[in-house]
């Protein structure tokens, strides 16, 4: 399930289902579990993701070619979340596929494949409002973000729709690059603390060892999506895992 | 001027990107509310199209064309004169007003053809800001003079090498872009589409177009046009070619899309006939897009660049539900028939975009009677794409200069370099 505030931090990593083929998928997550990765979001591909970087970009449309869609990945989640109880699911996918499906039977669907939480770039808090009784009784959370843009007026008002944890875009931009851990992002999160008693997720940005040690004591999740999906087109699921184990390791987190 | 709903229009539109875009989008809401409803700020506008980039454009009668083919009498409004070459201009003329407004120094666009680009890269000179214009990589081949001059211009131009390596892909890149400068750049976006209010404040800038045809249209004819037809790519020129006349039940208005090679999927970019495409929630908006059933947004082809786009204004689809547009389509073959037509018998050379206006403008009036109007919209000139337009119409001679021009940019050049 999704931690605690005050939890310590751990890492959400990532599947682009059908990167780099569907049954790989299933073996990535597998080394993702055992590396000690509890939080993983299997992420829809789609033609247009318009807040990925280039590693999930080529990554979607590789996957597109290779079967990856709405109904692979809630046949993927269905098996996995069956097979490590211990995880928990995410499902992560732009609005056109899940509005294609239709939304209200896309959640009951989610829910029943095992999915704990739901991130849509692209669906504004407006629009999950009137699904909020629905998702609260499917206990499937959308976890909403905000950037570092986000007016307090707006960030009150997401928080009252989240659920399980906020989403904190660390920075300006896309998926995939570096970010800088500063005082001003400090002052960012205390900002959001302010608004909510959920953990919090920090996306965007976070690359190595000493990223996740910066964000220690500061937030209860770090995305390491990007950079392990690098790993994996690179190296193989095996050897994305095993990078993966180094790195909490390395971070202090196993 | 057709007003938006919050954003939407019927069930389309609206305000669909990732939250970091939403600060900036609404911070143009508020402005572009407060301007419009402000006359000066018009005023200003129309100033500046007229010293900039000569409107009001003419409505030109073809009268041996007419004849010819024996209908109503055909009318082109002339966007192609436009400085530039097309419409596009007078949308990214009233977004640098917008931008010096705002103080920001830096502009982006997305860009097909290239002519919003091209567009955006001669504001962006005129008034000295930064600009990185984003092209698909197979679109920059297809029409790579715009691309020259974009440069020269001082434009930065980024080829996008994702996807289809189209529009399409150019606009995703663009709100990438978007998304790590909001602050201080400001996203020209070049059509009647995306996340509101651009479908809205475009359309209020292009509606120059047919306000000034309406009044054309009184004096030259003696009446309001009997029909107004333009081709239909995002839909900036046919929204600017039909806003003024929304009002007046008896204008019929026709948006002709691009048919493409057949209507087989991947072979057209036709959005607003039925069994086409389907609605959708991408690229910051809700609209009808080319889609599979898994909501993956398709494939799309023209001959012309400008018209390959797998969404369209929301607007449109919108009042094509409505009944307010009657939506056509023009293959590849009529629209170069169109354009061979124009060109020999009314010595006006036009761009292929716009030729799918005249294709599907001629076959309705053929079925017109002699006094019936019916106005085209002839959205931009094709005397600038010469390598686009060559491509449409292979002969020999064309390639055997190109290669003996290659020599000599060569030989420039190498020479060039010798001298440093």
């Amino acid at each position: 399930m999704f931690p605690k505030q005050n939890d310590r931090l751990q890492v959400m990593s990532h599947a682009v289902v059908g990167f780099p083929t569907l049954e790989e998928n299933e073996k990535a997550i597998a080394g993702l579990v055992d590396s000690g990765v509890k939080l993983i979001e299997l992420q829809v591909p789609f033609s247009d993701p318009v807040a990925d970087g280039h590693t999930l970009v080529n990554a979607c449309y590789e996957a597109l070619k290779t079967g990856g869609s709405v109904k692979a990945t809630l046949e993927l989640c269905a098996k996995v979340s069956k097979q490590h109880p211990d995880a928990s699911f995410i499902l992560m996918s732009y609005l056109n596929p899940l509005y294609r499906y239709g939304l209200e039977q896309l959640f009951r669907d989610a829910a029943a494949a095992g999915f704990k939480g739901m991130i849509i770039p692209d669906m504004p808090v407006e629009q999950f409002e009137p699904f909020m009784p629905l998702l609260d009784e499917l206990g499937l959370a959308p976890i909403l973000m905000v950037t570092p843009n986000t007016s307090d007026e707006r960030v009150a008002r997401i928080a009252k729709s989240a659920r399980g944890m906020v989403y904190v875009v660390s920075r300006m931009g896309v998926t995939g690059k570096q970010t800088q851990w500063g005082e001003e992002f400090h002052a960012y999160v205390k900002r959001i603390r302010q608004h909510t008693d959920l953990p919090l997720a920090i996306g965007f940005g976070v690359r190595a060892a000493d990223d996740l040690k910066a964000l220690t004591g500061t937030a209860e999740v770090a995305a390491f999506c990007s950079k392990y999906i690098e790993w994996q087109r690179d190296s193989g699921s095996d050897v994305a895992a095993q990078k993966m184990k180094t790195l909490l390791t390395d971070a202090e987190l196993s | 001027m057709i007003r938006s709903e919050n954003g939407y229009f019927g069930e389309f539109g609206g305000r669909y990107v990732p939250e970091i875009l939403l600060p900036a989008l609404t911070e143009l809401e508020t402005m572009f509310n407060e301007l419009r409803e402000d006359p000066s700020f018009w005023q200003e506008y129309v100033t500046l199209c007229q010293e900039f980039s000569g409107r009001p454009t003419p409505l030109t009668p073809l009268r041996r064309l007419s004849k010819e083919l024996g209908g109503a009498q055909i009318w082109l409004k002339r966007e192609d004169l436009n400085h530039s070459g097309a419409h596009k201009v007078n949308n990214v003329l009233g977004q640098g007003l917008l931008v010096q407004r705002m103080g920001k120094k830096r502009v982006i666009a997305e860009t097909g053809a290239g002519q919003h680009g091209l567009a955006t890269a001669i504001m962006a000179a005129r008034l000295g800001l930064q600009a990185t214009i984003y092209m698909g990589a197979d679109d920059i081949e297809r029409q790579y003079s715009n691309v020259f001059w974009m440069r020269q211009l001082g434009a930065e131009v980024v080829g996008v090498t994702t996807g289809a390596r189209t529009l399409k892909e150019a606009l995703d890149e663009a709100l990438r872009d978007w998304a790590a400068s909001v602050e201080t750049t400001h996203y020209v976006l070049g059509t009647a589409c995306g996340p509101a209010p651009f479908p809205e404040l475009v359309s209020y800038f292009q509606s120059v177009i047919s306000q000034e045809m309406r009044e054309q249209a009184l004096t030259q004819m003696g009446q309001l046009p009997d029909e107004v037809v333009a081709c239909v790519g995002g839909g900036s020129n046919a929204m600017g070619a039909f806003a003024a006349f929304l009002d007046d039940k008896d204008v019929g208005l026709v948006g002709v899309e691009a048919g493409g090679l057949s209507f087989k999927e991947g072979e057209h970019s036709i959005r607003l006939l039925p069994d086409t495409a389907e609605p959708g929630i991408a690229q910051g908006y809700k609209t009808l897009f080319l889609q599979n059933d898994d909501g993956q947004l398709g494939d799309t082809h023209s001959i012309a660049a400008g018209l390959d786009y797998v969404g369209v204004s929301p607007i449109l689809a919108h009042l094509t539900q409505t009944g307010r547009v009657t939506p056509e389509s023009a293959t590849d073959t009529e629209v170069t028939e169109a354009f061979k037509l124009l060109m020999k018998t009314e010595g006006i050379i036009p761009a292929l975009e716009s030729s799918h206006g005249l294709a599907g403008g001629f076959k309705r009036a053929k079925t017109m009677r002699p006094d019936q109007h019916l106005v085209i919209n002839l959205s931009g000139r094709g005397d600038k794409d010469i390598f686009n337009i060559a491509r449409a119409f292979p002969q020999p001679e064309w390639p055997e200069f190109l290669k003996r021009e290659a020599e000599r940019s060569q030989e420039l050049v190498d020479a060039a370099k010798e001298n440093r």
